[in-house]
């Protein structure tokens, strides 16, 4: 799946929170988005290509990857399960 | 048989190299070892490793250049733990660089307003459990301190009660994200040169103190350099320890601490049961009111500031600028709370270093050390599974 393609339900703009800020608005984002559907998020915080790659993938929920966007932030997607 | 000269493949094992220590992220689990290490080797070197004595120094040193206070603060250049802690940011620094990753981070107005509220309830707590999540926690457990076991609690409850609040703002207080400036190519192309030049200016700085017969100083700033080193590239935050089984259920960071002391407690054990080291060294935190209030009150400062002692060090060195006022708070807080304890006599009543050893003898401590920890870990990784202790 080309990740520039994907049209998301919703998107988490997060650029400019640190750690745990990211990851909290995205978990309690994604509770809000129905089953099948794709939460993008967009944040500039290193640590959460870790966070939230990690935190993707569990409770049923598939991360789908993220890329560098060109204005200086990082576009994540996660597919609820 | 190829015809590769020795040049061409010392460069090819270089870049190789390269790409390894600064372009791919350390594990966590690797850095708990070396972190582990590099405390123990602070330890034969000079004294315990610790963090917030380096912001005391700071806040003395502003309240003193504003006319607050007479005796002039200790030189930061001759202060042990000053330096260590300017080696963290500086390692951080050039680990930043070097991975072209440092880049200067605006954050929403009021994450800066948390980070100046997180950092003063931890130089708060810093004041009342003689040290931070460094000095006060990891260190204090490693020198067997029963203060190090009760901040570790004090920083459990802290750390739910903080998360509690970041649930409690994210329902309450909208906030949107800033915008960032890309880095520039130059900039990116740029920085490696710089990150290699600060780099070589550290070890001059070492033979610079060696020169003044100081080298135990100049010694201490590279330990602390490593340690910087070592928390940026895998980006080692004791907060996530304290924070994640309430959060996501995550035990990863639970498990890498607990190792850690474990490898630190027991090089320490080793050093103070052969009186290498003093016993009573390192065993001096406000056991147990001191440590367990201390605790509490940095608990909830590391939530909200989004970082702790030594990350938020490290979080400068990349560019974090809301740590800065993080820095700040808890430097004048802590200069602030100490002198005003002080000043009532209230200081000594907040508890004192009891050495493990002395109460359960070495024969108990040691087992009863390991099995602390180890536990303290299977109890995080029963949460993950369970999400018991999730409360979100």
């Amino acid at each position: 799946m080309d990740l520039h393609d994907i049209k998301a339900f919703s998107v988490l703009d997060a650029r400019g929170l640190t750690c745990p800020m990211p990851l909290l608005k995205t978990k309690k984002e994604l509770k809000g988005v129905p089953a099948g559907e794709i939460l993008e998020i967009w944040g500039t915080d290193p640590g959460s290509k870790n966070d939230i790659p990690h935190f993707g993938d569990k409770g049923g929920n598939t991360f789908l990857g993220f890329y560098d966007d060109d204005e200086g932030y990082t576009r994540y997607y996660i597919r609820k399960g | 048989m190829s015809s590769v000269s020795f040049w061409s493949s010392l460069k090819e094992e270089a870049r190789r190299n390269y790409i390894a220590i600064f372009e791919q992220e350390w594990p966590t689990w690797l850095a708990g070892i070396f972190l582990a290490l590099v405390a123990l080797l602070i330890f034969l070197w000079k004294g315990p490793w610790g963090v917030a004595a380096a912001y005391r120094n700071v806040g003395d040193w502003i309240f003193y250049a504003g006319g607050v206070g007479e005796e002039r603060p200790f030189s930061p250049l001759l202060h042990p733990i000053v330096l260590t802690s300017a080696g963290l940011l500086i390692g951080a620094f050039v680990s930043a660089l070097m991975s072209r990753q440092f880049k200067l981070h605006k954050a929403p107005p009021l994450e800066y307003a948390k980070s100046a509220v997180g950092g003063a309830f931890m130089g708060a707590g810093a004041v009342l459990a003689a040290g931070c999540n460094v000095g006060g926690f990891y260190t204090a457990a490693a020198m067997l301190d029963f203060g190090g076991v009760a901040m570790m609690a004090g920083l459990i409850v802290g750390a739910w009660i903080g998360l509690r609040y970041l649930l409690w703002e994210m329902e309450h207080v909208p906030q949107r994200g800033v915008e960032q400036h890309p880095p520039g190519e130059k900039w990116l192309g740029v920085q490696p040169y710089i990150g290699g030049t600060v780099l070589v200016l550290v070890i001059a700085a070492f033979y610079l103190y060696a020169v003044f017969d100081d080298a135990e100083l100049g010694g201490l700033l590279f330990f602390g350099f490593l340690i910087g080193l070592i928390m940026h590239r895998s980006r080692f935050c004791f907060v996530r320890a304290f924070r994640c089984p309430f959060m996501t259920g995550d035990a990863e960071m639970v498990k890498v601490v607990a190792m850690s002391l474990m490898i630190y407690g027991m090089g320490v054990a080793v050093i103070k049961w052969a009186w290498i080291q003093e016993p009573s060294m390192g065993v001096n935190h406000n056991f147990w009111i001191g440590s367990l209030l201390g605790g509490v009150i940095f608990g909830i400062g590391m939530l909200i500031a989004g970082g702790c002692a030594s990350s938020t060090l490290w979080r400068i060195g990349e560019g974090q600028t809301k740590m800065v006022v993080t820095f700040i708070a808890f430097a004048l807080t802590n200069s602030l709370l100490a002198r005003a304890l002080k000043s009532v006599d209230l200081y000594d009543k907040m508890g004192q270093g009891v050495f493990i050893p002395d109460t359960l003898t070495w024969y108990v401590t040691v087992p009863t050390f390991i099995v602390f920890f180890v536990f303290w870990a299977f109890v995080a990784i029963w949460n993950e599974k369970s999400e018991k202790l999730v409360i979100f």
